[in-house]
């Protein structure tokens, strides 16, 4: 009987085991601070000055996911702070620092810190939201070092920054592309499988750059949004899209989560979509058009190169970053064949507006595009910036609103936007 | 099949013990360099930043050492407590429960009781997370004593409960949840206020945190409780066998009771530590420790001082893995969990080659 007992012991203390270590190893990707994924890049669209590297140059970089991942937000960030290190003249087999699988959690956040800042590291980032608090005490521990935080809303005027980019911008973009075809498929409704809602300033800008892409080419196209509620979830996007499709006989589908699975739906139907992250034709041939996507070497070349010239005035040589089209960190991917005629143009008018800077999304001013294909014009309206429940948010002709409304505290919708669920 | 069996060695042989482990964890750590060098990196330079703790060549070494002591603390007291419930054959694989309904009761009174001295602050969260855990493990023990439920699968599906509770905390931002940071528009668990962390005794730059003289307090404290005391005995009688301590007169149902309830309490005292040392509480919080403190617990063979040293190894192959892999950026965590997932089992598999061994049957018979 003993031996018996002593067995099931054994047995059971091995299994403990592997549950422990499985338990390590599973972190709930849900955590994720925000859904971005593989950013397609074409290869350094911002080159940095080719300067020699500083005696000893280290950089740390703490990631909620992995950095051998091959797809989703860890794997974008890793690219792009890999692609910025080789550009800086930094080898990132040797002068890059990684904790990985860091969850949202201050405790594992400043081990992580402490590490880094003990291995030598110059720069860290820190690229999901929930690290915030931790790097805002260290950033004041570790005076000597470089701390910066994606997403996040805190800073130092030393060196803590935060850094984001202007996707709503490239959503815009994206929304022509889904206007054109909603005209030429003459069907007005439109979907969006969104993460959050309004919940979020960044889903919910994003939501309404595409919303307002769309109607600069058709005024009467409806948007209709299906909040999943979590940042990725491929079985609840596939839903989504499922229903936007079927219940509400949209045409194009747009996305704000992580997989690619709203537009392989929009390929099975024979709709079309914008996809996130990633040029999507792969996966979706005859339904994707383009996709709003990320590069964020632009950003971490920047950042690199100021901390390694003079780090006592990265603040105010790189300072709180909040980029887009104008510095190649957000962008649409290569227009695909299934994209109208007209598109191409109409995309390149309305980015040179924004590059120059002359012209923003949340502005009293609407773009409205007309003509054929090699003919396009753009018409500038001054028009206000109404919600979905006609209130006014910027008057006619007015400038655009705030970045800090953009990045924190946008919680409407724009007209001609529904949220379904 | 047929012609071979498993025998319990007889008697316990240290020195076997101690040669089979050092075989195991050779082996392990063979198998693990061909993989570090399969991946290019050199396995003697890997394994010296794993075993010193990346303290070499680092400019805060201190740091790491409050790093370690940090993982060790709950993982010291939690599997002195598993331990306690193995003793009297109780399978309490709740731990990761006990030790999340701690975190919460300790933040909830960090969060509201404001203006009363550190001391005191820290003194309350701890009396929450005892109160607490305790309570749920004596919940536990009431039901198997009364309805005669399986206390491993009521331990293991609370902990999955109060997971979800935690989680539903940290992601609902409602005017209600004062967990929450109210200054960010996301939800994140929010900082206690200043007199709800722990602090510690400086010695130079290195801060030695209360939290590791309670648990070094505690190892002594439990070691004389088991050892000489009616209690200590009586656990241990109804471990070997409930009937006997029926027979010998002894209130079984109460012992049970008793003992969860402090053996989870204990649980909830390293809650209410760790949350008061890092000064927030989340999802994460337990660093797994439910579930390590098994293995660290049966590793030392339910005995206080093996405990003691088996998690502060356990403490040092977390810390040192996860440290090495930082500095090659080809090395993600997951080959940390690997590698001391190798280790850990081969040394498992060592202590089981170490009690048993393979008897023919005709042997047996004799």
């Amino acid at each position: 009987m003993k031996k018996l007992v002593s067995l099931v012991l054994t047995v059971a203390f091995a299994v403990s085991a592997c549950f422990s270590l499985s338990g390590c190893s599973q972190q709930p990707a849900a955590t994720t601070g925000s859904t971005d994924k593989n950013t397609e890049t074409t290869a350094g669209s911002k080159e940095t000055d080719e300067t020699k590297p500083a005696a000893s140059f280290k950089v740390g970089a703490i990631y909620i996911n992995s950095q051998n991942d091959t797809s989703g937000y860890t794997f974008a960030h890793h690219k792009g702070i890999t692609e910025a290190m080789k550009q800086v003249g930094l080898d990132p087999a040797k002068d890059l620092y990684i904790v990985d699988n860091v969850p949202e959690d201050d405790e594992k956040v400043k081990q992580a810190i402490d590490q880094l800042a003990g291995d030598g590291c110059n720069i860290i980032f820190g690229i999901s939201f929930g690290y915030i608090n931790a790097m805002n005490e260290k950033a004041t521990e570790y005076p000597d070092i470089i701390f910066s935080h994606a997403t996040g809303y805190m800073s130092n005027d030393k060196n803590f920054n935060n850094y984001f980019g202007r996707i709503y911008q490239a959503r815009y973009l994206a929304g022509i592309a889904a206007g054109y075809k909603s005209l030429a498929t003459k069907n007005d409704n439109i979907g969006y499988v969104s993460a959050w809602g309004t919940e979020y300033a960044e889903t919910c800008s994003g939501i309404n750059g595409f919303a307002l892409g769309a109607r600069s080419v058709n005024p009467n196209a409806k948007i209709y949004v299906y909040e999943i509620s979590t940042w990725g979830d491929q079985e609840k996007e596939r839903q989504a899209a499922q229903v936007l499709i079927d219940t509400y006989k949209c045409g194009v589908i747009g996305q704000h989560c992580d997989s690619a699975q709203p537009q392989i739906v929009a390929n099975e139907k024979g709709v079309f979509g914008c996809g996130y992250n990633s040029d999507m034709t792969a996966e979706a041939p005859k339904a994707h058009l383009c996709a709003a996507i990320w590069n964020w070497s632009a950003y971490y070349a920047t950042a690199m190169q100021a901390a390694m010239t003079d780090k006592d005035s990265f603040m105010s040589k790189v300072g709180n970053y909040y980029q887009g089209l104008n510095a190649g960190l957000v962008d649409v991917s290569p227009l695909s064949e299934n994209c109208e005629p007209e598109t191409a143009d109409a995309i390149k008018i309305a980015k040179d507006l924004m590059v120059s800077g002359t012209w923003d999304v949340f502005s009293g001013v609407k773009l409205s595009f007309s003509g054929k294909a090699g003919a396009v014009t753009a018409e500038q309206k001054s028009d206000a910036l109404k919600t979905n429940k006609g209130e006014e948010k910027v008057p006619a002709g007015g400038a655009s609103v705030g970045d800090d409304v953009i990045q924190g505290s946008m919680n409407y919708y724009v007209e001609g936007v529904t949220q379904v669920n | 099949m047929k012609k071979y069996h498993l025998v319990r060695r007889s008697g316990q042989s240290i020195k076997r013990l101690l040669i089979y482990y050092l075989i195991g964890i050779t082996i392990s750590m063979g198998i693990g360099a061909v993989l570090l060098w399969s991946l290019g990196i050199n396995p003697f330079e890997y394994y010296g930043r794993m075993l010193t703790i990346g303290m070499v060549g680092n400019k805060y070494a201190y740091k790491n050492v409050e790093g370690l002591l940090k993982i060790l603390v709950p993982l010291l007291i939690t599997s002195l407590a598993l331990g306690l419930s193995f003793k009297m054959r109780f399978w309490n694989i709740g731990g990761e429960g006990e030790f999340l309904i701690g975190a919460i009761s300790a933040a909830i009174v960090a969060f509201n009781v404001t203006g009363l001295p550190r001391p005191l602050t820290i003194l309350l969260m701890c009396i929450a997370a005892m109160l607490s855990s305790g309570l749920l493990g004596l919940a536990v023990a009431f039901f198997k004593v009364r309805f005669n439920t399986n206390e491993t699968l009521v331990t293991l599906m609370l902990n999955y409960i109060m997971l979800y509770l935690i989680t539903y905390l940290g992601k609902t931002k409602e005017d209600w949840n004062f967990f929450l940071d109210p200054k960010s528009a996301r939800p994140i668990f929010g900082k206690f206020p200043e007199s709800a962390i722990m602090d510690g005794i400086k010695i130079g730059n290195f801060n030695l945190l209360w939290s590791v003289i309670i648990a070094v307090a505690l190892i002594i404290f439990i070691y004389i409780y088991l050892k000489y005391t009616k209690h200590g005995y009586e656990i241990s009688v109804v471990g070997d066998s409930a009937a006997t301590a029926k027979y010998a007169g002894m209130k079984v149902s109460r012992i049970i009771m008793r003992t969860m309830f402090i053996s989870s309490a204990m649980i909830g005292l390293a809650a209410g530590l760790t949350a008061s040392a890092s000064g927030t509480i989340s999802e994460t919080v337990t660093n797994n420790v439910g579930w390590t403190g098994i293995v660290v617990a049966w590793l030392g063979k339910l005995s206080v001082p093996a405990i003691a040293v088996t998690s502060v190894l356990i403490a040092i192959l977390q810390f040192g893995c996860k440290t090495a892999a930082t500095k090659y950026p080809s090395i993600d965590s997951n080959f940390a969990d690997l590698l001391q997932g190798i280790i850990l089992f081969s040394v498992l598999t060592a202590d089981f080659c170490a009690t048993f061994t393979l008897k023919k049957k005709e042997d047996a018979k004799k």
